[in-house]
Order: structure tokens, then sequence, then C-alpha cells
């Protein structure tokens, strides 16, 4: 068939995609392990899933489950902290340790012929981490200067204002690095028992994806990680609190060269059964490049390089949010523009068929985006761990959101979006930029960020 | 390591290079052209950038966004800009393979009809926030800036910002811009990667099809540059940061140039990571520093080999010169350990491995086929690119650094706590 060159082709219809099969066993002290075979190149990506994260810090010690994920990657097994960095460089592993809210995830990736190797050392982390003074004085040393280099990041400051401003004193409140007086005032003793609480395979998940078979990860798993003893489970996290009343909270940044806007409201957890249409609500609102807030941001007015919004869904709720930095003089504008967009977005009608049926199929004809290497199909089973989703999850997602009508999208985001109700933060030089909030209308709380 | 690819070169002089791999039904497209901001001219800076967020504002037979098509075709989508190449890169999903490829050569043959002065004037303003907010808005941001300045003479390609300098993007008309685009924006100039679920004889046959008709435009010579001399700079500068960081920065051998793989094997084991010399000494066992960090920069006209290190509190950056210089010159005369390199020549090999998981986008094996065709003219150098790291020996390392890192002839950026120097964004 003749196709006229200068007409924008359409896409073929899409390819069904289903996720590969899961094979799932556990250990007899309650460690699940999952696997999917990724038959590409030799590499297997694991992780580990430990039941607890920052959430689970104590009150008054914000950082703890930070500053233990730090120091079990020091000294472990019978290995000081050089010669374990060593031995992983040795077979080429990459080791990584992450303490999210509700999880903290060790992983590591690893050549298929290193894996027992590799497994060995992630177990002398998990199971056996020296916790030494010397290594304990260095990392907490080296945590302070971190947190003094962070303090100095306009959107790192942003960031932890807004969290702050958003959860209150809710366990999601704190960032993940916690504050330098925490810090200082730690003892090598509640890292141990924080360790010994949170680090055991009660409620963990191992997960593993690459050119590996089932038995093998099965049987090197069994190996490395059998006799590991089980810990109490700990508390679930509470849920988070209904949006607090709207804030306009300011950080002043003398001479800083541009200002750092967030916009952001308690959201809902990850199993909300409003998933799939938030996810679409999302993409046509704030989370792509052709998005309503980016468009309007960028692309229209060119105050801003880019302005995005997400979701931030966990277990016992969660955060929406946008951010954007933009020019100083532009900073009300940029707010009350993102402000002004959750609010359209909401009302009956406001979602066209069309921009539905566009943001449905970035969506769906994307999705297999996210499964192409062993490290995207270990980061899907990490959050199926995480958030305990049902088998079906990821096979459920084209249907779903292909089902979504326009209503169901703006209704969805009326029963979320709060934006009378939303937490605004600015980073700026105050003085100098007071005069561009005033467009605001609300009351300045200038406040300085714990770091 | 392979990574099969067929290669054919139109009339017009693209190279159309096409890598099948059917595991994901993904595409990967990516375009290559051979400039970036080493062919801009002083006081005509940051065009290749500015030219590369115009790419995606629309061309004749599509007057608007690259994005949206693209994204609603699930796809991904972006460019990059360095001082040596541009490149623009699309994954999508099979059906839409087409659709990208159409993009590609709407906007290689007909961009500058669409080319409207509010486009470029938006982008203007977007890429002086790109700058703000990438840079001037950082701490340390202005530091690498400096850096070149004092490192390459002045008029050396390198010695710009790849972003440009501000004076230059307000200052740009639209037909600088449209001449920039006439002289490097076309097939001769260019090198197509096509890989992932896609037949070879389907890929060649769309290629022909949508860029076979785009003229091939003049040959682009390459870039000349002053030689950069060896000798001792020395630079302060004041940021609004809490610890102060050292930069010690040399010329060395450019992108595939003898001893260009040993530098980045000297950097890993002097600096990179916990089992590094430097780490050991400073962060580890004296807790004088914070961070360090080493990187031999590639690149075709010259690299830079660049040790970076950020002081702990308290703790002057001369104390962690005297250390840096005290080991630069341990290996340069004594050289790395075999059990040391033995390290180093594994990492590179796993991480040769980890590379070609991804079909697309910076890094992934499209991007890497149009890498190795672009500077060598041949698309396989994988397995000639690892094997310098395999074939590297004590003696080549302590060679290298002995020819070229010399600690009394370094280019030497002190960063302090203080007020910035410069006002932000002048």
């Amino acid at each position: 068939m003749a196709t006229d060159r200068f007409v924008l082709p359409a896409p073929g219809p899409p390819a069904t995609v289903a996720f590969p099969p899961v094979t799932r066993t556990s250990l007899p002290n309650g460690l699940a392990v999952w696997s999917v075979a990724h038959a590409s190149v030799p590499v297997v990506s694991c992780a580990l899933v430990l039941n607890r994260g920052t959430a689970g810090d104590p009150p008054d010690r914000p950082g703890l489950a930070s500053v233990v994920a730090s120091l079990a990657i020091e000294s472990a097994g019978d290995r000081d902290s050089i010669a374990l960095a060593d031995a992983l460089a040795r077979i080429g592993a990459h080791l990584d340790v992450q303490p999210a809210a509700d999880v903290t995830v060790v992983s590591v990736q690893t050549l298929r012929r290193h894996l027992p190797a590799a497994l060995d050392l992630l177990a002398d982390i998990v199971r056996r981490p020296q916790f030494t003074a010397g290594d304990f004085a260095r990392v907490r040393e080296l945590r302070l200067s971190r947190l003094r280099q962070a303090s100095r990041v306009a959107s790192t400051v942003a960031d932890r204002a807004l969290i702050a401003g958003v959860y209150g004193d809710h366990p999601y409140g704190h960032g993940a690095l916690g504050t330098s007086r925490a810090v200082a005032e730690m003892t090598i003793d509640e890292v141990r028992a924080w360790w010994s609480q949170a680090w055991s395979p009660a409620g963990a998940t191992f997960v593993a994806a690459g050119d590996v078979d089932a038995r093998t990860i099965e049987r090197e798993v069994a190996r490395a990680f059998a006799g590991w003893e089980a810990a109490a489970e700990p508390e679930a996290t509470p849920l988070s609190h209904d949006a607090a009343a709207p804030r306009l909270l300011v950080v002043h940044r003398p001479g800083a060269a541009q200002a750092e806007v967030r916009v952001g409201q308690p959201g809902p957890p990850r199993a909300t059964p409003d998933y799939h249409a938030l996810v679409t609500l999302n993409a046509l609102l704030g989370g792509q490049f052709t998005s309503r807030i980016n468009r309007n941001l960028r692309e229209q007015r060119a105050i801003t390089y880019g302005a995005r919004s997400a979701f931030d869904m966990r277990r016992a709720g969660g955060l929406f949010s946008c951010d954007a930095g933009v020019q100083s003089d532009a900073a009300a504008v940029a707010a009350a523009e993102i402000l002004r967009e959750f609010g359209d977005v909401s009302v009956p009608g406001a979602v066209s068929a069309e921009e539905l049926t566009r943001a449905q199929a970035a969506l769906t004809r994307g999705y297999v985006r996210h499964f192409e290497t062993a490290g995207h199909l270990a980061r899907a089973l990490v959050d199926l761990a995480t958030y305990r989703l049902p088998d079906d999850t990821f096979d459920r997602f084209v249907p779903r959101v292909s089902a979504l009508t326009a209503g169901d999208v703006s209704e969805a985001a009326a029963r979320t979006l709060r934006p009378g109700a939303c937490t605004i933060v600015v980073v700026t030089d105050l003085d100098r930029h007071r005069a561009a909030l005033d467009a605001l209308e609300r009351e300045i709380e200038v406040i300085s960020v714990e770091f | 390591m392979r990574v099969p690819f067929e290669k054919r070169t139109l009339a017009n002089g693209l190279d159309v290079i096409v890598h099948n791999d059917h595991r994901v039904p993904l595409v990967a497209v990516s375009v290559w052209y051979h400039v970036g901001s080493g062919n801009e001219q002083p006081g005509k800076t940051g065009f290749a950038h500015l030219f590369e967020h115009l790419m995606f504002e629309g061309s004749e037979h599509h007057r608007r966004s690259y994005f949206e098509p693209l994204q609603n075709a699930g796809g991904t989508l972006n460019g990059s800009t360095s001082a040596d190449r541009t490149d623009y890169w699309e994954v999508v999903p099979a059906e839409a393979v087409r659709l990208a490829l159409w993009m590609e050569a709407d906007r290689m043959g007909w961009l500058l009809p669409a080319l409207t002065p509010e486009n470029f004037e938006t982008q203007r303003g977007v890429v002086l926030n790109e700058r703000r907010q990438n840079y001037e808005n950082k701490p340390y941001g202005l530091a690498q800036f400096t850096l070149a300045r004092a490192l390459f003479p002045e008029g050396h390609p390198y010695s710009w910002p790849t972003i440009g300098e501000t004076a230059d993007v307000l200052a740009a008309s639209i037909d600088d811009v449209r001449g920039f685009f006439a002289r490097y924006y076309h097939p001769a100039n260019a090198s197509l990667v096509i890989a992932g679920d896609i037949t070879s004889a389907a890929a060649f046959e769309m290629a022909e099809e949508l860029f076979g008709a785009i003229p091939a435009g003049p040959a682009v010579g390459p870039v000349s540059s002053p030689a950069v001399e060896a000798k001792a700079r020395e630079v302060v500068m004041h940021d609004r940061v809490d610890l102060g960081r050292l930069y010690m920065a040399w010329a060395s051998p450019a992108l595939f140039a003898d001893g260009d793989a040993e530098l980045d094997l000297a950097g890993d084991l002097l600096a990179n990571g916990r089992t590094s010399r430097l780490y050991r000494r400073l962060v580890h066992d004296r807790r004088v520093a914070t961070e360090l960090a080493a990187s031999q920069s590639s690149r075709e006209l010259v690299s830079t080999f660049q040790i970076v290190a950020t002081a702990a509190p308290g703790q002057s950056l001369q104390t962690l010169r005297a250390a840096i210089v005290e080991e630069i010159e341990r290996l340069r005369h004594a050289g790395p350990d075999e059990a040391e390199l033995e390290r180093g020549r594994a990492q590179a090999e796993a991480a040769f491995i980890y590379r070609v998981q991804s079909l697309g986008g910076t890094g992934g094996k499209a991007d890497q086929l149009n890498a190795y065709n672009v500077y060598q003219g041949r698309p396989d150098g994988f397995d000639a690119d690892l094997s310098r790291y395999l074939n590297a020996t004590p003696a080549s390392v302590r060679d290298t650094l002995a020819q070229w890192i010399d600690p009394d002839r370094a280019t030497v950026l002190s960063v302090l706590p203080g007020d910035r120097d410069q006002p932000a964004g002048a």
C-alpha cells in the first residue's frame, strides 16, 4: 500500500505482553524466595526486601534505619570494610542498600558465574555485620558531613520542607538521612538493637531475576540464608492523616540563582482502589513531558526547565506533589498555576476523551518498557514484595487502565486532590523576591529546615 | 563479547546500523550527529545544546512537539549534547518504530521550515532555566566551568561549557541557529542505529524510504584546536558550601588513544570506591576527606584526567593535596600491584557485560553501536575496547601516568566556603 511520505504514521496495534511467571518458595525461617527467568545476558539481579524502613525510625532517632544500612555494608563476616569492598569488586558485583520508607532493600547485581560468591557476601552483610566502633565513628562523621552538604542543595531543602510540612510528625515526615542532632546522639547499641529487630527473615522477601533457573536460586539462597533467625515482625505504620491547613513555607536562601517550588498534600496508599485512575490522572496532569503542568510552565511560559507531579504511594498513605525549579520572579506564578491545574482537572468534564485516550495509550503501550532487563524485573518484584500486591498486578494493569472513562479519572481526582489544602514550599532569596510571593495571598511562614 | 549488527551507508552518506534482539517487543532508535559544543566558536557558544532543544519543537510535516506522538505511542525519548557529539533517541514498542524513524527523518531533512521565532524564544528561556537549575543554583555547580577555562587555552573548543555562556545564549539569533543546522545536521554527518525487535530487511527498507531523499550536506572536517600546554595553574574560587573541595586536572590521551584505558583504570585504583588507595588513606584511615572521585573523561581532541576530593570539616585542602600528590608519585614510579590491576580488569569486564542489557537510551546498545561507529568508523568496537583494559599492565599504567599526570604540572582549583565570587546568572 502506498503511503504519503509526509504524513505522520500511526503506530500499529499494540502487542500483548505478559509478565513472566514468578516462581515462589520460602525457607523454614520465613524468608520468601521469588525468582523470574530472563535469559539474555549472563547477569543476575538480586534484592533482599527487609520488612522495615525509615518509617520505623524511633521518633527521636530519625536516620537510624539509614545509618544501620550504611554500617552493615562496612565490615561484615570475617572481612573488614576494605576487604569486603575488595571481594565485591573482584567479582565485578554491584552492591546497593536503599532504606525506603516501608522497607530496606539490599541489592546486588552479579555475573551469573559469580552468583554463589555474591550471595555469600550478601549473607555476610545481612546476617553478620560487625558494627565495629571504628566503622561507626567514621560512618557517623561522613553522615554528618553529608547532611551539611545536603543542607546547601536547594532541591533537597525543598523536598525535606515539603514532607515535614505535609506529614508533620507522622513516621513518613522525615528524610532517610535523618538529622545531625539525632545522628550525633546515636549509639552503637541502638544500631545493633535496630538491626536485630529489623534485619530479620520475618516478612522479608528475596527476589532474583536473570539468566538463571529458579532451582539454582532456591538452592543458593537456602545455602546462604538457612539458619538465619527471625525476630518478631514490626508493627504496621499508622495511616497518614488527611490534608492539613494550607501553608506557604518559605526557606530563605541568600544568593539563590532560582526558586525551588513544591506543591504537595497527603495522598493515598498503594493499595487504593483508585490506583489505576490516579496513575492515569498523573500521566495527563503532570507525570510526563506532554502533561498539562509541564506544557504550561515550560513550553508556554518558559519559566522552568521542567515541572513534574507524582504520587508517592506507600503502605500507610502517601504524598502527591509537584516540583519545579523556576525563575525567581516566577515562583508565585508557578505555584498558583500548579494549584489551578490541580483544581481544573478535578471538575466534571475536565478530561476530554482525546486527552484520556492519549494518556491511556502512553501508559499501556509503553508498559513493556518497564520489564526490559533483569534489573527492571527485579525492581518489579521488589514492588510486589514491598506493597504485598497480588500476583497478577502487572498483568491487570493494561486492561484496568484501558477500561477507565474520563469520568472515572476526574472523579478520582476530585476524591483525592485538595488544592485548597496543599502545602506550598518555596526556597528562594527572600530578600530579593519576597514581593513575588505576595500574589499567592497566603501568609508567608519563613522556616528553617533541620538537617 | 558480540553485539551482532549489519551496517549499510545510504547514497547520501547516512550510516544505518541494525541490531536484532527479539526478547522484548521494543525497538531503540539512536541518531548521532557528529557535532557538539566543540564545533562552536567563542562568542557563539551553547548552539549545539540550544539546537538539541529546538529539535523537539517540530518539523515541517509535524509542526508541534515531538514528545506527544511518541509518548502517546508508548515511547520514551530524549537527547543529549557533549563537546563532541549530539544524540537523539527513542525507545518505542515495536509497532511504533516507523513513527520514531519518520520523526527522526523529518527533523533531519525538514527542520528549518518549522523553526519559528516563538519556539526559539521559548527554548532560549528553557535553556537559561536549565543552566540555573543544573549549574548556577547548585553547590560547586560552576566549578567545572572554571576548571575548563583554566585548563584549556583561550579559544580551545573544550574551554567553554556545553550549555554555553549565558551572554552567548542571550545573543544567539535565529539566523545563527539556521546556519549551524545547515552545516552540521545532515545525513553525511549522522549515524542511525535501529536496535531491537525488528528484522534487518524491514529496518533497512524503512531507513532508505524515510531518510534516502535527504540531501547529503557539506562535508564536516575535524575540529582543529591549539595544543594544551602541560603546566601548573592555580585557581581559587568561593562558593556557598560548607566543605572545601579540591580539583586537580590534566590534559590526557584522547578517546581510544594509547593510555586512555590505562588512565581510566588508574582513576579507579587511585580514588574510586572504598578499595582505592586515596579512599583508604584519606577517608577510611585518616578521616580528613569525605568524598573522593577520579575520572578519565575521554574525548576526541584531548581527554581530561581529574581527581576531586572534598575535605572533612576543619581539614585543609592542602592536606588532601599533599596525599594525592604522594599517591600519584608512587604510581608514577612503582606502578600498581598486579592484584590491584586484576581487580580493575574484573570490574571493567563486568561493566561491559552490564552495559549491553538495555537496548536504548543513553548508554544502551544502540548508543554504544553509534559511539563506536562515529568515533572509530565501525560499530563493532566492543571487543577491541574491552581488550584495552584486559591488556593493561602495571608497566603500561605506570608509564602513562609518568608521561601525562605530573603533579607539578596540574591545573588545580580550590573551592572554598564563602560568598560566591560572581553573582549567579552573570
